[in-house]
């Protein structure tokens, strides 16, 4: 009797084929952007799309093509905290065209595709129940499609925002072989401490992607009267000591950026000369040295 | 997959599939030397597990379509964002296209049923009024819900008495 591999197809579903199909269009999507980097946390909470979109402005700021990926499937913020919500989609045959913000920036996100605020994502089944059989994988699916389906052209920076833990790293590191790093941030709390130690065994023992840094967001409040600098959270370890990777910055925790954020307006143009956008900067700065030395 | 016949020795083909039913689909297979068939069905969970890689049995026939899954799976999308994609992804349109027709059939599947589907009862204007009300991306769950309550309760017409029958058993309001 003939084995599996003598039988010359599988009567004609081509599923190899097709697979391939996907992974090639989304190897030629990303044979046109030059740095990819992901950024993660380990808890939820501490600012990681906050951050997400002002170093993607910083970065369009500075001159380089920028594209963010919002990789948080069911909890996308990025269309918001970028101004771009009510952006329509263009589809053609090339390609999804991103959402492009007031400074150029090209954003995907599923916000982009939901129908109302209160809608969350639903995918289409015979029935939901059961659904954590096959909903992560519609997910990374989705994700697939955002890389390599969006016409970004020529980018210079991708920027991944991924949802909060460490389970969703895995999926970009197998999507993009060559994912250039990637950036954790976090708070000055033992709790997020402990998670994102996590989430740094994952991406650079496990997985071995490069880690550009740690941002330590919301690392202190500068006294709007004395300018003094206050702790919110415990002060005793830095990101450093914990973590023994490079700290890229420490950016304080200013009311300003999250109305900024809310608004979807660009925090370090509407407030160049704050201690947050100095730090955002920093961390900017540290990224292109990242990239120009590694 | 692949099937073999084991008196023959020889790789079956693809032959036909039913319709789709409650999420499954159903293909027959043939031996091209001693025409013996076999059907295999694939079970609800199967089925949305093709569905989620965007794999299509019987081949896809055609290129894919930009953020294709997305713009056909995803039930809460706002209309605009995704313009013609059952005729561009040529889900229902395969069967005649010549393509095979099991593509069409597991593209049939993932969709709702059809409107033309004999059984299952019908909907007054003041029930469809209210099914309208709720909130869009719970509706289809909601209106499967009820179609099932008025099936198991032997109602052929859905009515908005039956909705308020119906609605003990489901969380939402309408």
């Amino acid at each position: 009797m003939k084995s599996y591999k003598e039988l010359p197809d599988d009567a004609g579903s081509n599923i190899i084929g097709q697979v391939t199909a996907q992974a090639n269009r989304l190897t030629k999507r990303l044979a046109s952007i030059k740095r990819t980097v992901a950024i993660m946390s380990g808890k939820g909470g501490v600012g990681k799309s906050a951050v997400t979109a002002n170093l993607a402005t910083a970065l369009t700021l500075a001159g380089y093509t920028v594209g963010v990926v919002d990789a948080d499937i069911n909890g996308p913020t990025i269309a918001k905290m970028m101004g771009v919500r009510n952006a329509t989609l263009e589809y053609t045959s090339a390609g999804v065209k991103p959402a492009i913000s007031s400074l150029g920036t090209k954003i995907i996100s599923m916000d982009l595709l939901l129908s109302e605020d209160d809608a969350p994502v639903l995918w289409s089944a015979h029935t939901q129940k059961d659904a954590f059989t096959w909903r992560s994988t519609m997910e990374v699916g989705a994700l697939r499609e955002f890389i390599g389906d969006t016409e970004w052209g020529e980018l210079d920076y991708l920027l991944l925002d991924l949802p909060p833990g460490s389970d969703r790293l895995p999926n970009v590191a197998e999507l993009i072989p060559n994912l250039g790093g990637v950036i954790v941030v976090t708070i000055p709390s033992e709790v997020s401490h402990l998670i994102v130690r996590k989430s740094i065994t994952m991406a650079r023992d496990i997985f071995k992607v490069p880690i550009i840094g740690i941002v330590e967001n919301m690392a202190f409040y500068a006294c709007k009267h004395c300018g003094e600098h206050e702790s919110l959270f415990s002060p005793e370890d830095t990101p450093d000591n914990t973590f023994q990777v490079t700290t890229l910055g420490k950016i304080p925790f200013d009311p300003k950026l999250s109305h900024c954020n809310d608004n979807g307006t660009p925090y370090i143009h509407e407030y160049p000369d704050s201690l947050a956008s100095a730090a955002i900067l920093e961390v900017t700065q540290k990224i292109q040295d990242f990239f120009k030395y590694y | 997959m692949k099937f073999l016949c084991i008196d023959c020795d020889t790789a079956m083909k693809f032959k036909d599939v039913t319709r789709p039913e409650q999420g499954s689909v159903t293909a027959v297979f043939e031996c091209p030397d001693c025409f013996t068939e076999i059907a295999m069905f694939l079970n609800p969970w199967e089925t949305q597990m093709l569905k989620s890689l965007d794999l299509k049995l019987g081949g896809s026939g055609e290129a894919a379509q930009p953020m294709q899954m997305v713009r056909s799976q995803l039930e809460t999308a706002k209309q605009d964002s995704m313009p013609n994609v059952s005729s561009e992804m040529g889900s229902g349109e395969t069967a005649e296209g010549g393509k095979c027709p099991f593509t069409a059939v597991i593209s049939d599947a993932f969709e709702e049923k059809p409107e033309s589907e004999p059984e299952g009862p019908t909907w007054t204007p003041e029930a469809l009024e209210r099914l309208e009300r709720i909130p869009s991306f719970v509706r289809p769950m909601a209106k499967m819900g009820i179609e099932s309550f008025a099936k198991e309760n032997g109602h052929t017409e859905i009515t908005g008495e039956v909705m308020d029958a119906a609605r003990g058993n489901f969380p939402a309001q309408f």
